[in-house]
């Protein structure tokens, strides 16, 4: 490891190596029970496109693709800036790390503002089948509003996932500033580098799940 | 005047000659409440979780009481229907879950293996703090308002028909639900990382095994629950039909998705109640453990073929027949390793120098139940006789056997094994010994009955049933009394013990393994230099016993 | 300092991007030209690739100790439990054995 770069070592720790370890296994096993959490959703997403095909493809085509499909790629670029803040981290080069990471979470910010834009979209249409209040404008099969619940259920939990990891981005790099931050923390900016690719693996499930393949 | 001189001078407190504990290394509730420490925060769980047991013992006995007489004239329907849901939710998510994982997981794993402490000690308290405020509102909320679906929540009663308070009663179970992922991915990592220098993966404890198998099932399946349950949170609160028919979605849906999770967790229960029984078995018959590989491995086999088994939950809910007949095939197939289990600590006994304590005791009685627990699970696994007895008192006694039979005795005599180790005192052998046989005895009073029972036709969950089964459920009230009290024994000698029990030596049990290295309570950091693990587990000497 | 320029650095993460660009291009173009047909299968094909970069690169499955790579995949043998089983059931609830 370059100077300037390293790990302190925590009470119940006895090498850096170990701690740094640690702190992987415990992101990626967390990591694990999300992807079973996401799975649960999209299991049930299959299950009602085996029930009823026809109602789920018709709902299916209101949904905006080119933002889901635009959303995907302003996460993929979060996605490279996050991994060139890591490279930087494990260089020691600070400043051009911290740029990066705010890049990372300004991306993020952008993709919900573009989520935000496209459920006014959906609401402008009456594709508001939670609210008993409003009447649902896709005709037809009830299933169709099953369908646009569950892409609701489905990507709002995406986004407070995203919300996290902004805040959990932001907080590092202001964390980061402290001197000699990365000659104490170094893996953290990994750890969270992990976090933050999942959440856009989860998205990439997202997309074709809900926007793509039920066409 | 005497009180100006006491104030003057305070008695000078007796620290010289006091070897340092992690009980009183700081003696402040503060101490308590914000430690890192696992020992410490197992103690909590320790506390907490009695009480919940207590509660929902209360409620088991309400529920027998009003099984007395056939018409149901004790208790109302409503008040039943309530009290038996408060039974199961309290009992599953708020003892037998956290048990022994979280009393005896917390405060033996890291000192099994050689660490100073947990991987993440931070997340451990945390967990309990997620614990104790989950439990808390879901006891508030089963108490003034009340749930009369079930544990199991089953749709469509508890989306479209109960009027009761369901939405704060699946919030509470989504909350407990993190508290159980913490500790996983907590015990998990562990396992990983922190073994001490020598201490490789053959030479961990059984116990260990079994804790790290129940980790991976609890971060493999909780998030399953949590969804299911958000689910059906959006579906009472919003309507969004995923789990009604009449708007396009299946009820049935919610059950795979529920057992996906209920069935493995059923091993996240009994798994660390055989961890116990290969510490209790060695460590009473003074024998090598037969078979170290194959309990080990037989524990990961289990925690992995238990998630391929939960359909048979749901064979007459309305899955297909080709579903049915395959998860009925896998059910036979996670017989295997609980039977190479038991045939192991039964072949570690044989030719053992045994001795006969309270541990021993819960072990022997463990070993009696969980084979008929066992046996009874694999009728229930067969379709054609599950078609009979499915939904009836059948079920009910079967895991009862399983649950409480196994997991409670496995947890009561982990505790006496392991309370010189927690509290520095021990307990008095006599009352020990008497407890144990009466809660054997009782337990099999109140629930043998039951298997007669369901055979005979009597579906569970009913409040009133016909008068020629009352002789039999009087019986099962009655075992209930003597298990009562049998529970009440070591509530009370233990905390006896606590203040009038005599000083434990380090190694009461003459046993192996890393803990009984280190003095009664342990120091604050468990060992005084990292130790270097350089021999076998069980390193009994296998004497062959004189005539 | 370590010795490496920011170029080389910029190096994979700009492989990665290109890699999942041009996937998520085909994925799109495939969704927005042929809804019709048994194109759901390259569609499946580029998402499961997409997938395969994020884990393998982005996430650094190469650079972490075996037992995480283990637990990586550990997460997706789960999910292909729990979407099978379901789906036995699913798939044969309108077919009756004789």
């Amino acid at each position: 490891m370059p100077d300037g770069v390293g790990i302190e070592l925590a009470e119940q720790f006895s090498s850096a190596r170990q701690q740094k370890e640690t702190g992987e296994l415990g992101m990626w096993v967390f990591l694990l029970t999300e992807l079973m959490l996401f799975s649960t959703l999209f299991v049930s997403a299959l299950i009602l496109r085996m029930l009823h095909p026809g109602a789920v493809t018709a709902a299916a085509l209101h949904l905006k693709m080119w933002i889901g499909g635009l959303n995907t790629a302003v996460l993929i670029t979060s996605s490279f800036f996050m991994s060139l803040a890591i490279e930087l981290s494990r260089a020691g080069r600070t400043s051009p790390m911290r740029l990066c990471m705010v890049v990372t979470a300004g991306l993020g910010v952008l993709f919900l503002c573009l989520k935000g834009y496209e459920y006014y979209r959906d609401y402008a249409e009456h594709m508001t089948p939670f609210f008993a209040w409003r009447p649902y404008g896709l005709l037809g099969d009830p299933a169709s509003r099953l369908f646009v619940d569950l892409y609701y259920v489905i990507t709002s939990l995406h986004a407070v996932h995203l919300t996290i990891g902004i805040g959990l981005v932001m907080t590092m790099q202001h964390l980061a500033r402290a001197p000699g931050f990365l000659s104490r923390h170094a893996n953290r900016i990994a750890i969270t580098g992990l976090y933050w690719h999942f959440i856009d693996l989860i998205w990439i499930i997202v997309y074709p799940t809900l926007y793509v393949l039920n066409r | 005047m005497s009180e100006l001189v006491l104030r003057d001078a305070p008695p000078p407190v007796a620290t010289i000659g006091r070897p340092e504990t992690y009980l009183n290394d700081g003696q402040t509730i503060r101490s308590w409440l914000f430690t890192t420490d696992h020992k410490r925060i197992g103690v909590l769980y320790l506390i907490s979780i009695t009480f919940f047991f207590i509660i929902g013992a209360i409620a088991a006995g309400l529920i027998r009481l009003a099984l007395v007489v056939p018409d149901g004239s004790i208790l109302t329907n409503d008040i039943y229907n309530k009290l038996f849901t408060l039974h199961g939710v309290i009992m599953v998510w708020f003892f037998l879950v956290p048990s022994i994982p979280n009393v005896l997981g917390n405060f033996l794993l890291p000192i099994m293996i050689g660490a100073k402490d947990v991987a993440f000690p931070r997340l451990n308290l945390l967990s309990w703090y997620i614990f104790m405020g989950a439990a808390v509102f879901e006891l508030f909320v089963l108490i003034a308002g009340g749930v009369d679906t079930g544990w199991t929540f089953y749709t469509p009663l508890s989306t479209i028909y109960s009027n009761s308070w369901v939405i704060p009663a699946v919030l509470g179970v989504i909350v407990v639900g993190f508290s159980s992922i913490l500790t996983g991915v907590n015990f998990i990592t562990t396992v990983h990382t922190m073994r001490a220098p020598g201490m490789t993966w053959f030479r961990m404890p059984l116990f260990v095994w079994s804790m790290y198998a129940t980790s991976l099932i609890l971060v493999l399946a909780t998030p399953v629950l949590t969804m299911a349950m958000v689910l059906l949170f959006y579906e009472r609160a919003f309507g969004i039909g995923v789990f009604d028919p009449g708007a396009g979605g299946d009820p049935v849906m919610f059950q795979h998705l529920f057992w996906f999770y209920s069935h493995p967790v059923v091993y996240v229960m009994v798994l660390p109640g055989m961890g116990v029984m290969s510490e209790l078995v060695t460590a009473f018959a003074y024998k090598r453990v037969f078979g170290y590989t194959f309990i080990a491995y037989s524990s990961m086999a289990i925690a992995a073929i238990g998630f391929f088994v939960w359909g048979h939950h749901m064979f007459f809910n309305g899955i297909s027949e080709y579903s049915g007949m395959s998860f009925s095939l896998l059910s036979f197939a996670v017989a295997v390793p609980s039977a190479i289990k038991v045939y192991n600590w039964a072949a570690t006994i044989h030719k053992g120098e045994i001795r006969l304590a309270t541990p021993m005791l819960y072990a022997m009685g463990w070993i009696a139940l969980f084979v008929v627990g066992g046996i009874t699970g694999l009728f229930l696994a067969s379709l054609g006789i599950d078609a009979h007895v499915h939904d009836t008192y059948f079920v009910v006694a079967h895991f009862h056997y399983i649950m409480v039979g196994a997991t409670v005795l496995a947890f009561l005599g982990g505790i006496h094994y392991w309370w010189p180790k927690i509290t520095g005192k021990m307990y008095p052998e006599f009352w020990g010994r008497v407890s144990a046989l009466f809660m054997f005895v009782g337990f099999n009073m109140t629930f043998a009955p039951q298997f007669v029972l369901g055979y005979l036709g009597m579906p569970r969950r009913y409040h009133t049933y016909p008068p020629q089964f009352q002789f039999l459920n009087i019986l099962s009230s009655a075992g209930a009394t003597v298990l009562a009290a049998a529970y009440l024994f070591p509530l009370a000698y233990l905390l006896w013990s606590i203040r009038y029990g005599r000083d434990a030596p380090p190694n009461p049990w003459d046993a192996r393994g890393l803990e009984w290295t280190i003095p009664s309570p342990p120091p604050p950091h468990n060992f005084e230099e990292v130790p270097v693990v350089d021999f076998e587990p069980y390193d009994y000497p296998n004497r062959i016993p004189e005539a | 300092m370590s010795g490496r320029s920011v170029l080389s650095m910029l190096l994979k993460p700009a492989l990665v991007w290109i890699a999942l660009m041009a996937l998520l291009g085909a994925i799109s173009a495939i969704g927005a030209l042929v809804p019709r047909g048994h194109w759901w299968v390259a569609e499946l094909a580029c998402a499961g690739a997409m997938v395969a970069i994020v884990v393998l690169f982005s996430m650094e499955m190469w650079r972490h100790a075996p037992i995480v790579r283990l637990f990586s995949v550990l997460g997706f043998f789960w999910v292909a439990i729990l979407f099978g089983l379901t789906m036995v059931d699913y798939a044969t609830r309108s077919i009756a054995p004789q």
